[in-house]
């Protein structure tokens, strides 16, 4: 009878993983040359596009970073191999933390340690399928209606009113909903935000200077590391 | 612009072919990726029962996380366009997609929800996608080595706030990038007050009773405040409260 050890580690799993992983950066590739040529072609400058690129490079390494963090919390629960292609493909950090906190309990071990120890591949196979089928929700709706959804709200020069406005209220209900829940619900996360909130205007105002310029490439990105690492301070404050 | 005018957009060829081939890659590695546990699972003799996968005790696990794959796929597909395939499917959209997708357009000076800002978002969740798979993968295969650095206390306290610092820093954005576009809409944040209302009620009644946050339940919220958004904002258009004008600043750089 196969057990959860020999499951992550299966080499299986791995080549698996792998080929999955080869998969999602092949379709990110071709995106990315779709996307870049049709740019050009919109009239959007390659010194812009680089801009962009730069920018989303240096951006998407912070919040890569703290999915780092969360993969080691998971090795710990899940192993490597398995930790790693949750995170990769469709996972959500929070998703994938609190399953694997739950799954533990739920098959009736009281720690993860104890589950890493003692479980079989049949209780762990309960967690893979579990984990793998949990977020899929999100594309019952997004395969059907995906191009309708955002058909609905994309604009054209000859777009109504109406359309520029629902466009818009997207986001900001995003915004409505987690602005006062950050605000008010705990005092640290208040914190934060308000401190990146005042880094970025900084930054703004410092962009505007001509030596300065390049700043405002990575506004966001260093308002956001800057508020990470105020939370250490305001953690120590208040908790 | 008369408000009752009814148009059809005409889709741009770059967004035809995301909803066309970006839907099929995404459904072939949907395929792939249920397909993976059974496949390692049947190898080793240990695919378990329909009763063990699904009972009690996993539905309730399961039950928080269907309304908030429904509540994203419902706020952020109007927001990523024809990109949103290949964000869903790379994962972490809040927390890293999303938030880069909207940096870029307001360096590129491009608007949601037209071609030049869907393009623009696309480039950026390609790179942002490739980059944090190489560094995830970086991180598996060092795993050993570096796991100390990301076990610090204050690495994993800072990693917690990421959501609060990323709010923090796309505030800013959010109003300044509305001025970009041939069009601008005024007051739009009008509509939004009864949401802002109602969470900040929330809110402060779960901290004043519990001393607790609604962050967890963020996905809720939102599935319930769309209608809510959408209706109020439809009210406050047809007043006249939200407008929609010409943007002189883009009016006065076509003019330059």
């Amino acid at each position: 009878m196969a057990t959860m050890k020999d499951i992550i580690s299966s080499p299986l799993l791995l080549a698996l993983v792998v080929i999955g992983l080869i998969y999602i950066v092949i379709f990110s590739l071709i995106h990315l040359k779709k996307a870049y040529a049709r740019c050009l072609e919109m009239g959007i400058t390659k010194e812009d596009l680089h801009k962009v690129i730069k920018s989303s490079l240096v951006f998407s390494i912070v919040p890569s970073l703290s999915i780092v963090v969360g993969l080691f919390a998971l090795i710990s629960v899940l192993g490597v191999v398995w930790s790693w292609w949750r995170l990769s493909v469709i996972g959500s950090l929070s998703y994938e933390s609190l399953i694997s906190s739950s799954v533990a309990s739920a098959l009736g071990f009281s720690t993860s340690a104890e589950m890493l120890a003692g479980a079989t591949g049949r209780q762990f196979g309960v967690v893979m399928i579990l984990m793998s089928i949990g977020m899929l929700s999100g594309f019952f709706i997004l395969i059907p209606f995906g191009k309708k959804l955002s058909m609905s709200v994309s604009k054209s020069e000859n777009s109504s009113s109406w359309k520029y406005v629902l466009s818009g209220t997207f986001m900001l209900c995003l915004f409505a909903v987690y602005i006062p829940v950050l605000l008010i619900g705990d005092t640290v996360q208040a914190a934060v935000m308000l401190t990146g909130l005042v880094i970025a205007v900084v930054l703004g105002v410092l962009a505007s200077k001509p030596k300065l310029r390049w700043l405002s490439e990575f506004i966001m990105a260093f308002s956001m590391i800057g508020g990470m690492i105020s939370s250490v301070f305001w953690a120590n404050l208040f908790q | 612009m008369s408000k009752k005018t009814k148009q059809t957009t005409v889709m741009d060829p770059f967004q035809a072919w995301c909803h066309k081939w970006s839907r099929i890659g995404t459904v072939i590695m949907l395929v792939y990726m249920i397909a993976l546990p059974f496949i390692v699972l049947a190898y080793y003799d240990s695919i378990p029962s329909f009763g063990e996968v699904i009972n009690l005790s996993t539905i309730s696990i399961l039950m928080i996380y269907i309304p908030v794959g429904i509540s994203e796929a419902l706020s952020y597909t109007p927001i990523l366009g024809s990109s949103t395939y290949l964000t869903f499917l790379t994962g972490n959209i809040m927390n890293l997609k999303l938030p880069v997708a909207v940096n870029a357009m307001k360096l590129a000076k491009k608007e949601a929800n037209t071609p030049e800002g869907e393009a623009i978002s696309c480039v950026a969740v390609s790179v942002s996608s490739i980059m944090t798979v190489i560094i995830l993968a970086l991180a598996a295969l060092l795993s050993t080595w570096i796991s100390p650095i990301f076990e610090l206390p204050a690495v994993k306290t800072a990693s917690n706030y990421l959501i609060p610092a990323l709010f923090g820093s796309l505030t800013l954005g959010l109003f300044s990038s509305t001025k970009s576009g041939k069009k601008v809409v005024k007051n739009g944040i009008a509509g939004v007050i009864p949401v802002l209302i109602i969470v900040a009620v929330l809110a402060l009644f779960v901290r004043i009773t519990s001393g607790g946050s609604l962050f967890g339940m963020v996905g809720f919220l939102i599935l319930f405040m769309l209608p809510v958004a959408i209706i109020s904002s439809r009210i406050m258009w047809k007043k006249g409260v939200i407008k929609v004008v010409d943007n002189d600043e883009s009016a006065s750089e076509k003019t330059e």
